[in-house]
């Protein structure tokens, strides 16, 4: 076909502009959408997604004067709101927000990360009566809504929590009231995240195959060597999927935070940013800077381990 | 994963030595996880019940009182309670829709070969990694009357009349349609995602035969695209529904209008006028919902693991 337009030479203009149409507006057999359509729907989509977040990252690059103008593209950039938002007391509560969020998130996930990788190797390579039952019951639980227990666990918080040994009435440890605690949001999102990262790491030991296994056995490992010498390090992709999602949603988590903190002793971002709608009305310069700020980590951190996140979105079952 | 059959159950109850051990093992390595469940999730969920109840009202100090299906009662004679049901369900119907169109359209795209990939399916994870709190502030300020994007585009689009400068969050139609909008943009990477997996999970050589029969890029979706797709379209709507449903933080940043969703409004009766015993009632409304929708949604699960 090509040889032949090639050897038509008085027609090849009229002829390449053909093909050239074809190819544009033309699938490929295998494809679904042709190339025209394509690359119109990808800067559509890239329009979609970007645009938002640049019009956010200028206006917190802009000058006060520039923002009321209603310019979406000002004409000096200036770093002023990111230096007044780290600036006198109102800076330190941000400072503060930040330094809570971030150590909410990091206990968070070890605490999830460290109890739960034990029950979702019990579930997922020991058979005992009764495991697919607790599989979905625990999956159930991870797609209830905070809306559901928040108010018996603010109860909960307000007076402290025990842990006893059941039906014996002996206590082993009692805490102090956690409201305003960075422990009692700790508590709470570990426990809204333990089952979601044990139903999501349960399906990642489920794919390691029961050869190494039981190769490990003949090699004279037990139960937990084998635990910690294959399936762990063989699923520390899955892991570090599980790990990223936990720390992202304890960032982003509001319910909880604004119900069980009032002082800025343990205010989150979230919270934080919350109460900026009120307290700094229309300076959006400053506003806008500091929810960059914030989104920054969270952004950053889901590109650079994007094909984790997407590896562990579609393993299923993650709520958000 | 595999049911335990009749007799793997008897077998470990049976008292064979590796078995039992490994009843133990399982045990012990479950028992942190079940203790913390059961005192932190399945206690309160339980105890938020059984003060569904009762009148229970921190404010005034009253004692605790059972008064049977009162609560439940009152709620839904309450105005704001209906309301609030309407606001929830318009909030997710929209979202949920226009989310499985647009992330339907995105997969598509992201699932053809071309130059440059990776980059566009990295930056579509932007959105959904952003806070929230800072979504909807994002939005807020897109929103604002006069000198806010969104006025701004449109009057130089012309497609608002020069003069004119409506301010978009005056009505509370106007806060839901456009929290939803903030939604959408949020969320809409997460459905791509979960179609895009589904897409890639089919064969490569899904419209082929389609070709040699002369279909159109419609009638390929429809009649391949689609029904090949439908399990993970319906995963992923029934995920976005128990998302949208419980919609809380993000309409705080455009109102303080609790009758704009369930959750809202429940949050509201628990945390600002302490009402515990109405706010549990208000509480177990949305988990009953939710947990039917659960019931399908693991239904669902099942099937399409004996389907594979």
């Amino acid at each position: 076909m090509a040889n032949l337009l090639q050897t038509n030479a008085p027609a090849s203009s009229a002829g390449r502009k053909a093909r050239m149409t074809s190819k544009w507006f033309k699938a490929a057999s295998h494809e679904l959408i042709p190339p025209f359509y394509l690359w119109l729907g990808l800067i559509l989509l890239t329009l979609f997604t970007l645009a938002p977040v640049t019009y956010l990252l200028l206006s917190s690059l802009s000058p006060a004067s520039e923002l009321l103008s209603g310019r979406l593209i000002p004409a000096t950039l200036t770093l002023m709101n990111y230096v007044r938002l780290f600036q006198g007391p109102s800076g330190a509560e941000y400072v503060h927000a930040l330094r809570n969020s971030v150590a909410v998130s990091v206990w968070t996930t070890v605490f999830t990360i460290g109890i739960g990788i034990f029950a979702a190797y019990a579930l997922a390579k020991i058979k005992f009566p009764l495991r697919t039952t607790s599989l979905f019951a625990i999956l159930a639980m991870q797609l209830l809504p905070s809306i559901s227990i928040i108010v018996p666990m603010y109860i909960m918080m307000r007076e402290g929590i025990s842990i006893s040994i059941p039906f014996t009435g002996i206590v082993l440890y009692q805490s102090p009231p956690l409201l305003d605690t960075i422990a009692g949001l700790v508590v709470a999102y570990t426990t809204f995240s333990l089952p979601f990262a044990v139903w999501l790491m349960a399906g990642y030991f489920q794919t390691i195959s029961r050869e190494l296994e039981e190769a490990a056995y003949v090699d004279g490992c037990g139960r937990i060597g084998t635990m910690f010498r294959i399936i762990i390090p063989l699923s520390l992709p899955g892991i570090a999927a599980t790990a990223i999602f936990t720390l992202l949603s304890a960032w982003d988590e509001f319910i909880f935070a604004s119900a069980f903190t009032q002082t800025f002793a343990a205010k989150t971002l979230p919270v934080a940013i919350r109460e900026f709608i009120g307290r700094h009305s229309i300076d959006w310069g400053l506003m806008n800077a500091g929810g960059f700020v914030a989104s920054l980590p969270p952004v950053i951190l889901s590109l650079l381990l994007y094909r984790y996140i997407v590896g562990g979105l579609s393993a299923g079952g993650v709520k958000e | 994963m595999g049911k335990p059959s009749k007799a793997g159950i008897v077998s470990s109850l049976r008292l064979n030595p590796r078995g039992r051990k490994d009843l133990l093992l399982a045990v012990i390595l479950l028992l942190p996880t079940v203790y913390i469940l059961a005192k932190t999730f399945i206690y309160p969920i339980v105890q938020s019940l059984i003060w569904s109840f009762y009148k229970y009202n921190l404010m005034d100090g009253s004692d605790i009182e059972f008064v049977g299906l009162r609560n439940y009662t009152q709620m839904f004679g309450l105005h704001e309670f209906w309301i609030s049901m309407r606001n929830t369900a318009f909030f997710t119907v929209f979202t949920v829709g226009f989310e499985l169109l647009l992330g339907f359209f995105s997969a598509l795209l992201l699932n053809q070969m071309f130059r440059g990939r990776l980059f566009f399916r990295a930056i579509i994870i932007v959105p959904w990694a952003m806070l929230t709190l800072v979504n909807g502030l994002m939005w807020n300020w897109i929103y604002q009357p006069g000198y806010g994007a969104m006025t701004v585009v449109l009057h130089k689009l012309h497609l608002l009349p020069a003069g004119s400068n409506p301010v978009w969050l005056s009505s509370s139609q106007g806060i839901m349609f456009f929290a939803s909008i903030a939604d959408i943009w949020k969320m809409t990477p997460y459905m791509t995602l979960l179609l895009l997996a589904g897409l890639q999970s089919l064969p490569a050589s899904l419209y082929e035969a389609a070709v040699i029969d002369g279909a159109g890029f419609w009638k390929k979706i429809w009649h391949i695209t689609v029904p090949q797709l439908m399990p993970a379209i319906i995963v992923a709507i029934v995920l976005r529904i128990l998302g949208a449903f419980r919609v809380y933080d993000i309409l705080t940043v455009f109102t303080g209008d609790p009758t704009t969703s369930v959750s809202y409004l429940t949050y509201n009766y628990a945390f600002r006028y302490f009402y515990l015993g109405r706010a549990s009632a208000m509480a177990w409304i949305s988990t009953i919902f939710i947990l039917i929708l659960i019931v399908i949604y693991i239904r669902m699960l099942k099937k399409n693991s004996e389907l594979e």
